[in-house]
């Protein structure tokens, strides 16, 4: 697909390749490897930061340290703004995890040109503008709702659809499957939209003309990160407290 | 664009194992390390509140200790002063007794003596009188 912008005589800094994969045959499964490749350099970088911050930590805190601090208190108070004081901490791990994920990729696709290095097929971008990326992460949310709705009220969770009333059924089941679905959609339509608005305006007009888009396209990477986390919060937050509930949150 | 394959599922393992080895490596130490601080700051707060509690109490005491010494040394001052005032007027009255009586004393000397003095100066009269009475008689 959009293959056709890659004109044979245009001018060779930038042509775009969208549906092309390094394809990489494990048994008889194929997996997309420069998604792999970018989401390893992302893990890497996180745990390392995080091994960096956390080696000799110290009360008060500097350099790295204050660094991972300043992320680990965001995750914190997002997740704490979501769920509520009493639930939020067992959550942190999952909501920050995601959070830190999506945001480091979407900047390293945005920041760090990927395009130095050659690969045989397919480039190396943003583990995000995958589909599969972002359904892995939109399922995993969707599970991690359904466990924590189990847990909290064991099969009485299935109360919750029949709750208000029973006619609105239907589309209780329905979110079920819109949650992930937008979910995926949001990050990977936004995600592959400013990579493809970067590189189509590189390919017209080269050099300045792109830098407000890409200004702007760090900023939408920003946002789609804390929406996805804010949301995956929401979405847990909703499965806990339900509607029937006696104890409603002030 | 929209092909699935083995990339989501082994995506999603992927991302539960790094979410479990940050918890191991970010989350779990760096909130100790958080709640540890905020503990440390609470404790240190509160110590420091008490003390300054207790310095307050200090003050407030000193402060009415020293208005008791206040009150307690004008006390005396004006106690003193009363003393004072009380000698100096038993002293003068004292001093103006004294100078009555001396005065009393002398005039009733002075008295006595223009008494005799006068029957002193009578008897000589009387026998003055007499010797001249009896010159006078003599030529008779």
């Amino acid at each position: 697909m959009l293959n056709f912008l890659v004109a044979p005589n245009s001018f060779p800094l930038a042509s775009l390749e969208v549906g092309h994969h390094l394809y990489w045959q494990i048994g008889n499964l194929k997996v997309h490897g420069q998604v792999f490749l970018v989401s390893w350099f992302v893990i890497g970088l996180l745990v390392i930061a995080s091994l960096l911050a956390t080696r000799n930590a110290q009360r008060v805190p500097r350099g790295i340290q204050n660094l991972m601090e300043y992320a680990l208190e965001y995750v914190r108070e997002l997740s704490r703004n979501q769920l509520g004081e009493k639930d939020y901490r067992p959550w942190v791990p999952f909501i920050g995890t995601l959070f830190l994920f999506i945001f480091v990729s979407n900047w390293s696709g945005a920041l760090i040109p990927w395009k130095l290095i050659k690969l045989p097929e397919g480039e190396l971008a943003a583990p995000t503008n995958d589909i599969n990326t972002t359904v892995a992460l939109a399922l995993l949310v969707s599970l991690a709702y359904f466990y924590a709705g189990f847990r909290k009220k064991g099969l009485g969770y299935f109360a919750k659809y029949i709750q208000p009333t029973p006619i609105l059924l239907p589309i209780a089941i329905l979110e079920d499957f819109t949650k992930p679905l937008s979910l995926s959609f949001r990050l990977f339509g936004n995600i592959l939209a400013d990579e493809l608005v970067v590189a189509v305006l590189v390919l017209l007009v080269p050099l300045f003309v792109p830098l407000p888009v890409m200004l702007l396209g760090l900023f939408t990477s920003a946002i789609q990160a804390l929406v996805f986390a804010t949301l995956a919060a929401a979405y847990i937050h909703e499965a806990i407290e339900g509607h029937g509930e006696e104890e409603h949150a002030p | 664009m929209f092909d699935f394959d083995a990339t989501l599922p082994l995506m999603a393992v992927q991302f539960l194992l790094l979410a479990a080895i940050l918890n191991v490596v970010f989350y779990k130490p760096l909130t100790k390390v958080i709640e540890d601080r905020s503990d440390y700051i609470r404790s240190n707060e509160a110590d420091a509140r008490e003390r300054l509690a207790k310095a307050e109490n200090l003050a407030k005491q000193y402060e009415s200790e020293l208005a008791e010494t206040r009150r307690q040394y004008q006390a005396t001052i004006v106690a003193a002063q009363a003393d004072a005032q009380k000698i100096a007027a038993q002293k003068t009255a004292e001093a103006q007794q004294e100078a009555q009586s001396q005065r009393e004393a002398t005039q009733k000397e002075l008295d006595q003596q223009k008494q005799a003095a006068m029957q002193t100066l009578e008897q000589q009269v009387e026998s003055l009188s007499h010797e001249i009475l009896d010159k006078l008689l003599a030529g008779v």
